[in-house]
C-alpha cells in the first residue's frame, strides 16, 4: 500500500492528477456545430446541470478526450470528447435575461445531440 | 425578483442559512469525527500526518492569489507571454512553475470592453487552485452558485463591478476538469508601473471576473 | 441526479456573504479534513467523479445547512467504508473513545 510521505506531497501539488486522455477517439462535433443538450434526469451522477438540459447551443472549442463523469462515478470511464458549448442567456433563462449575455459549459459527447435542422 | 434583504440577516459568515434554535457551527461531533477518522487511518498505516502538515502549509502559506496576480502582471507587460497564455495556458503557466493540482488543464480568459468573463462551478466548487489557492467560502456557497448563472449582472453589481450594458457578460460554469482564470483588464494610469507594482493591484476577485482591477488612485483610496 | 447540489438558477438560498481577509481555514478541523482527503487517497480508493457523487448523495437538508469541509468529512467517511478501507464499527468505536476522553475539548 503506497502511503504519501512528506517528500511525496510536492510532487502531487506540482503535477496534480491530469485526466486528459491521449486516445484516438473521433469527436462527434466540430467547432461551430449547433447542438441540443439531452434531457437527462438520471438518478446517478451527471455533470449536465438541470438548467442546461434540452437547450440549444454552439460548440466553440474541443478540449479533447476525458473520462465521462456520468459513468466514471460508477466504474466506467467511457472516454469521449469534452467541448465548450456556448448558450445565449435567453436560451437558458428566457427573455428576462440580457440579450447580450451568454453562458459556457463544458459538456461531453453523451450530453449532446445535433440540433434539429435550421435551429 | 429580489430576496428580502433582512430575511437572511443572521446567516453565518460561510453563507449557510441560520438555523434557529439549533445552531451548530461547527458542530461538536464534527471535531470528534475528523479526529477519529485521522487517528484510524494513521493507526492503519495509511496516512502519515507529517504529509498532511506539508500539504496544509502549502495551501495556507505558499499557494494563493499572489501567484495568479504575478501571472496577470506578466501578461500585462509581456505581449508574447500573454499570447502564449491565452493560446495554451498550461504551457505558459509551466514557465512560471505554477502547480497543477486542481489546475491540471487551465484556460485563461481575457476580459475586454467587449466581453466580461465570470467563473463559477454550480455543481460543486471547482476552482483553479494552482493560481488562486483554495476558494473563499462565498465562491463555494449555494447563494453564489445559484445566482451568478441566472442574474450575473445583479451579482456583479453587488460585488461593486459595473459592466456596461453593451458588454457581453459570459458566465463559465466549470462542469469538467478544465479550470478557468480571468485575465482582467489593465487599468488606466498604470503605464509606468513595474511588474511587481502591477501584481499588487490584482485581486483574487478580479481573476474570477466578479470585480475589475481598480486604477492605482482608486485602489489607494478604496 | 436532481439533487440540491445542482443549484444553478435556484431562488431562496440567501445572500452572498463575503468576508474580508477570510482565513484559508476557519478551524483546525477544516485543515485536517482538507489534507486527510488528499493524503488518504494516495491509494486512489476513489476517483474525482465518485467523490463528487458521494457529496451529492448527502441528505439534501444537511447539504444546505453544512459547510464545504463538513461535506468532505462525511463523504470521505462514507467512501472509506464503502471501499472497505475502514468499517463503520471502527469509526463508531473511535468516535466513542474520543468523545469519552475529550468531552467537549476541541480537536488539536
Amino acid at each position: 500500500m503506497p502511503v504519501m510521505r512528506p517528500d511525496d506531497v510536492g510532487l502531487m501539488v506540482r503535477e496534480g492528477y491530469p485526466l486528459k486522455l491521449d486516445l484516438p477517439i473521433e469527436p462527434r462535433f466540430r467547432e461551430g456545430d449547433r447542438v441540443l443538450t439531452r434531457n437527462l434526469n438520471p438518478h446517478h451522477h451527471t455533470r449536465l446541470p438541470r438548467y442546461a438540459r434540452a437547450k440549444l447551443g454552439t460548440v466553440v472549442r474541443d478540449h479533447g478526450v476525458y473520462p465521462f463523469p456520468d459513468t466514471n462515478a460508477h466504474g466506467e470511464a467511457t472516454p469521449q470528447h469534452v467541448y465548450v458549448v456556448r448558450f445565449t442567456a435567453r436560451e437558458i433563462w428566457g427573455n428576462s435575461a440580457a440579450v447580450t449575455d451568454t453562458l459556457c459549459l463544458d459538456l461531453w459527447d453523451d450530453h449532446l445531440d445535433p440540433a434539429p435542422e435550421g435551429r | 425578483m429580489s430576496a428580502h434583504p433582512r430575511a437572511h440577516a443572521d446567516d453565518d459568515e460561510q453563507g449557510r442559512p441560520a438555523n434557529h434554535g439549533h445552531h451548530h457551527a461547527p458542530p461538536e461531533d464534527i471535531l470528534v469525527r475528523v479526529r477519529a477518522l485521522e487517528a484510524l487511518l494513521v493507526e492503519k498505516g495509511l496516512v502519515d500526518p507529517a504529509a498532511m502538515d506539508v500539504l496544509i502549509d502549502a495551501y495556507e502559506h505558499r499557494i494563493g492569489p499572489h501567484i495568479g496576480a504575478s501571472v496577470v502582471a506578466r501578461a500585462w507587460t509581456d505581449p508574447d507571454f500573454k499570447a502564449r497564455l491565452l493560446k495554451d495556458a498550461n504551457l505558459a503557466l509551466e514557465e512560471l512553475d505554477v502547480s497543477r493540482l486542481q489546475s491540471e488543464d487551465m484556460i485563461v480568459l481575457e476580459n475586454t470592453p467587449e466581453v466580461h468573463h465570470v467563473i463559477v462551478c454550480t455543481l460543486c466548487s471547482c476552482y483553479p487552485w494552482g493560481v488562486l489557492g483554495l476558494p473563499p467560502n462565498w465562491y463555494k456557497s449555494p447563494p453564489y452558485r445559484s445566482r451568478v448563472v441566472r442574474e450575473p449582472r445583479k451579482v456583479l453589481q453587488e460585488f461593486g463591478c459595473d459592466v456596461a450594458p453593451e458588454t457581453e457578460v459570459r458566465v463559465w460554469d466549470s462542469t469538467a476538469e478544465l479550470r478557468y482564470m480571468v485575465l482582467p483588464e489593465r487599468p488606466a494610469g498604470t503605464e509606468g508601473m513595474t511588474r511587481h507594482e502591477l501584481a499588487a493591484l490584482v485581486t483574487r476577485d478580479s481573476m474570477l471576473g466578479v470585480s475589475k482591477v481598480a486604477a492605482p488612485i482608486e485602489a489607494a483610496t478604496a | 441526479m436532481n439533487g440540491v447540489h445542482d443549484c444553478g438558477g435556484m431562488d431562496g438560498l440567501g445572500p452572498i456573504r463575503r468576508v474580508s481577509n477570510e482565513p484559508v481555514f476557519a478551524h483546525d478541523w477544516e485543515r485536517r479534513t482538507f489534507a486527510l482527503m488528499l493524503v488518504a487517497n494516495a491509494n486512489s480508493y476513489w476517483n474525482i467523479d465518485e467523490s463528487r457523487h458521494f457529496i451529492e448523495r448527502l441528505d439534501a437538508v444537511h447539504y444546505l445547512q453544512s459547510t464545504y469541509y463538513e461535506h468532505w468529512i462525511h463523504s470521505m467517511e462514507a467512501m472509506l467504508i464503502e471501499k472497505g478501507v475502514i468499517t463503520q464499527q471502527e469509526v463508531d468505536a473511535k468516535i466513542a473513545a474520543f468523545s469519552a476522553k475529550q468531552g467537549t475539548q476541541q480537536c488539536r
